[in-house]
C-alpha cells in the first residue's frame, strides 16, 4: 500500500505548480513591484516619510488581492475541462494536493511577497531620501501592522480556495458575492442576537440608537468573529475544499 | 487487472450511456474498444481512470475501486484522452514536473520515443500542433510504464506517417505485464495492433472476444455462392465481403471493419457461433 | 509492411521470413531480429509476431537459443525452399492450370513466354 500522505510528493507538486504558473507569478510580481513602488513614492510626496503603518497599508492593498488572484490561477487547471484529466489522474492524494496548494498560496506566496515588498519599499524610501529629502527609516516585518495584514489574508484565503474549486466560471466574482452574503448574514445574525438580548433596555426606541446597535453588532463581530474565523472557519473551509475535490469529476 | 461489474452511467438529464457493463481486462493484451460515436467509449475509459464515478456498479483496478483515486491505483493507470490541453512548458520541463509522480517512469524511454516521434525536448508544447501534442502525451504515457494504459482515439489528429510511427511505438512498448486499451472508430488504423475486441453499442457491451477466437470461428472474405448457408453477415454491395462460419476453411485475417459492421447488425448470430467454439463442436 | 486482407497477418510475417531466407539476407546459423524488433518492423502486436516465430520453430526453419535469440536453422534454406516449392506446386499451379484451360493457353505458349523473358533478362 502506497502512502497516502508523502512530503516528497507534496514537494514535487509544489514544484509542478510553481513551474507551470511561473509566468503568471512573475508577471504578477513585476506589476505589483512597479505599482507598490509608485504608491510608496506618492505617499512620501505628502509628508516626506513612509511610516510602517502607511507602508503596510499599501502592502495589504496589493498582498491580499494578489494572493486571491494567484489562488484562482492555481486552480485553473482543476476546472478546465481540457486539462483536468491530467491533473485529476495524477497519482497524488487529495490531502496532499490541498496541502501543496495551501502551502504555495499562503506560506510561499507570503514569504516571497513580503521579501519583494520590503525590498521595493526600501528602494522607494532610498529614492525618496535622495530626490525629495524624505526621512529615512527601515521597514521591518516585526511589527503588528504587518502581522495584522497577514492574519486577515490567512483567514479569508481558504474561502477563496473553496471558491476556486467550486465554481467553474466567473470564480472570483461568485466567491466575493458569496462572501458578501455570508458576512451580511453573519452581521444580521449578530444584530438579531443583540436585539433579543438588549430589547428590554429599549435600545431601539430612538433613531440614532438603532444605528448604534449596528455598530455594536459590528464590534461583536470583531470579537466573536476573530474566534470563529481564525479557529473554526479556516479549517472548516479546508474541509469543504477536501470534499469538493473528492467529488470532482471531469 | 481491470474489473467492471454491473456498471451503469448516465450524464445529468440524458439517456443512459452505459448499462450493466461487465468486463474483465487482463495484462498482456491490447484491447480494441470499438463503438459508434457517442456510445460511451470515452466515458468508460474515464470511469476506469477514476475521472468519472459510476452511478451504480463497480470498476476496480487491481481490486481497488477507481473512484477512490488512491495514490497507488493512480500510479498504475495512465489515460490519454481524445482532446486535451497541456501546460505551456517545454517537453523536457513537462517531463521533469510530471514524471516524479510515476514510480516506474523511464526517462530514457521517454526521450527515445520523443526522438522516434521526431520531436525535440526543447520544443514548447503549446506551440506544437495537436497531433504533436498527442505524441508527447502518448510518449509520456508509455514511459510511465503503468500497468494499464488507456488511449482514447489515439490516431485522431495524426497524419499517415505518424500513424505508422504510432503503431511501431506501440508494438515495441507492449510487454506481458501491461494492459492497453485503445478506443477508436477508425478501426483500420489499428487492426494489426490489437488482439482483443470489445464492441459497445446502445450502452451495452455487445461483443467481447479475443481475435484468436474470432479467427478460429469466423471466415472473412468474398463468398463464392451468395446463397451459402453459413453466411452470417454480408455487405449489401455487389461482390461485397461476407462473414461466414469458418468450419473447415483456411484461417483468414480478421477484417475488423467487417466484424464491427457484422456485430452491429447480427450480434446474436455471430456471438452464438463463437460461443459454440468453446462449448462442444468437436472440441 | 502492407497487409493483404485475406491471409492471417502471422502467415504474412512468415512469408516475410521466407523471403529473407531465400534471398539469403538471413543466412543459416545467423541471428535474426527479435520478436520485438519484428513486431516493430511490421507494426503488429508482439503476440502476433510470437505466433509467426512459433510457427517457424515448429517447422524447424528457425531455432531459439535461450537468452540469445532466434537463429536460422542449419538447413533452414533447404527447408524453406522445400516449403515454398510445395506451396507453389500445390496452391499456385492448380490456379494457373485452371486459367490456362480457360484461356486456351498451351504448354508451348508458356514455354515460349518463359524463354523470352529469360532472354530479355540477359
Amino acid at each position: 500500500m502506497a502512502q497516502e500522505f508523502s512530503l516528497s510528493r507534496i514537494g514535487q507538486f509544489i514544484r509542478r505548480d510553481l513551474t507551470i504558473h511561473k509566468s503568471t507569478f512573475i508577471t504578477g510580481f513585476l506589476v505589483t513591484a512597479v505599482l507598490l513602488f509608485l504608491f510608496c513614492i506618492l505617499n512620501m510626496v505628502w509628508d516626506k516619510q513612509l511610516g510602517l503603518e502607511e507602508f503596510f497599508g499599501i502592502f495589504g492593498l496589493f498582498y491580499i488581492p494578489m494572493g486571491i488572484l494567484f489562488t484562482f490561477s492555481l486552480f485553473k487547471e482543476f476546472n478546465d475541462t481540457k486539462s483536468n484529466h491530467l491533473y485529476l489522474s495524477l497519482p497524488i492524494s487529495i490531502p496532499e494536493r490541498l496541502a501543496a496548494k495551501w502551502f504555495t498560496v499562503t506560506i510561499i506566496y507570503t514569504v516571497a511577497f513580503s521579501l519583494l515588498a520590503i525590498f521595493v519599499g526600501m528602494l522607494a524610501i532610498a529614492v525618496g531620501t535622495v530626490i525629495f529629502n524624505a526621512n529615512f527609516n527601515v521597514l521591518s516585518i516585526f511589527t503588528e501592522h504587518y502581522w495584522n495584514v497577514i492574519k486577515v489574508y490567512f483567514v479569508i484565503q481558504p474561502i477563496f480556495l473553496v471558491g476556486a474549486i467550486t465554481f467553474a466560471k466567473n470564480r472570483i466574482g461568485k466567491t466575493i458575492l458569496l462572501l458578501g452574503l455570508l458576512v451580511l448574514g453573519f452581521l444580521l445574525f449578530n444584530f438579531i442576537l443583540f436585539a433579543i438580548f438588549n430589547h428590554s433596555y429599549g435600545v431601539f426606541s430612538g433613531e440614532t440608537i438603532g444605528s448604534e446597535a449596528i455598530d455594536k453588532a459590528g464590534e461583536d463581530l470583531s470579537v466573536m468573529g476573530k474566534w470563529f474565523y481564525s479557529l473554526l472557519f479556516g479549517p472548516i473551509m479546508l474541509a469543504v475544499a477536501y470534499f469538493k475535490m473528492t467529488e470532482k469529476e471531469v | 487487472m481491470l474489473t467492471v461489474r454491473q456498471l451503469n452511467f448516465y450524464y445529468p438529464n440524458s439517456r443512459p450511456v452505459l448499462k450493466s457493463i461487465n468486463l474483465d481486462l487482463h495484462k498482456g493484451n491490447i484491447y480494441g474498444l470499438f463503438g459508434k460515436n457517442g456510445e460511451g467509449k470515452s466515458t468508460l475509459m474515464k470511469i476506469m481512470t477514476g475521472l468519472l464515478f459510476p452511478k451504480s456498479g463497480t470498476c476496480a483496478l487491481l481490486g481497488e475501486s477507481t473512484k477512490k483515486r488512491n495514490v497507488e491505483a493512480l500510479q498504475h493507470v495512465f489515460f490519454v484522452p481524445e482532446d486535451f490541453e497541456l501546460p505551456s512548458l517545454s517537453i523536457a520541463t513537462f517531463e521533469k514536473v510530471q514524471s516524479p509522480f510515476y514510480p516506474k517512469f523511464s526517462k530514457e524511454q521517454f526521450y527515445e520515443l520523443i526522438e522516434e516521434f521526431k520531436l525535440s525536448p526543447a520544443n514548447i508544447i503549446s506551440k506544437l500542433s495537436f497531433g504533436q501534442k498527442k505524441k508527447v502525451l502518448i510518449a509520456f504515457g508509455l514511459s510511465t510504464n503503468t500497468k494499464v494504459l488507456l488511449m482514447d482515439e489515439p490516431t485522431n489528429g495524426l497524419d499517415i506517417p505518424s500513424k505508422s510511427q504510432f503503431r511501431k511505438v506501440m508494438a515495441s512498448a507492449v510487454d506481458e505485464g501491461t494492459c492497453i486499451v485503445i478506443s477508436t472508430h477508425q478501426v483500420r488504423d489499428l487492426h494489426s495492433l490489437i488482439n482483443h475486441v470489445v464492441i459497445l453499442d446502445n450502452a451495452h457491451v455487445v461483443f467481447n472476444q479475443s481475435l484468436e477466437t474470432v479467427s478460429e470461428g469466423l471466415w472473412f472474405g468474398k463468398a463464392l455462392n451468395p446463397e451459402e448457408p453459413s453466411i452470417l453477415y454480408s455487405e449489401s454491395s455487389f461482390g461485397g465481403k461476407t462473414i461466414l462460419t469458418r468450419n473447415d476453411r483456411e484461417e483468414t485475417e480478421v477484417d475488423l471493419e467487417l466484424l464491427f459492421n457484422g456485430v452491429l447488425s447480427e450480434p446474436n448470430k455471430i456471438n452464438t457461433v463463437l460461443k459454440n467454439i468453446h462449448h462442444g463442436t468437436g472440441v | 509492411m502492407d497487409f493483404d486482407n485475406g491471409k492471417p497477418i502471422y502467415l504474412q510475417i512468415v512469408d516475410f521470413f521466407y523471403e529473407n531466407i531465400l534471398i539469403k539476407r538471413w543466412k543459416e546459423d545467423e541471428r535474426i531480429p527479435s520478436v520485438r524488433e519484428v513486431a516493430m518492423m511490421v507494426e503488429v502486436n508482439p503476440n502476433t509476431a510470437i505466433r509467426a516465430f512459433n510457427h517457424l520453430q515448429d517447422l524447424e526453419v528457425i531455432y531459439n537459443k535461450r537468452g540469445i535469440g532466434y537463429f536460422v536453422s542449419e538447413n533452414g534454406y533447404a527447408k524453406v525452399l522445400d516449403i515454398k516449392r510445395k506451396e507453389f506446386m500445390q496452391h499456385m499451379l492448380p490456379d494457373v492450370f485452371k486459367k490456362m484451360i480457360l484461356l486456351n493457353i498451351s504448354f508451348d505458349d508458356l514455354k515460349n513466354t518463359y524463354n523470352q523473358q529469360e532472354n530479355e533478362k540477359k
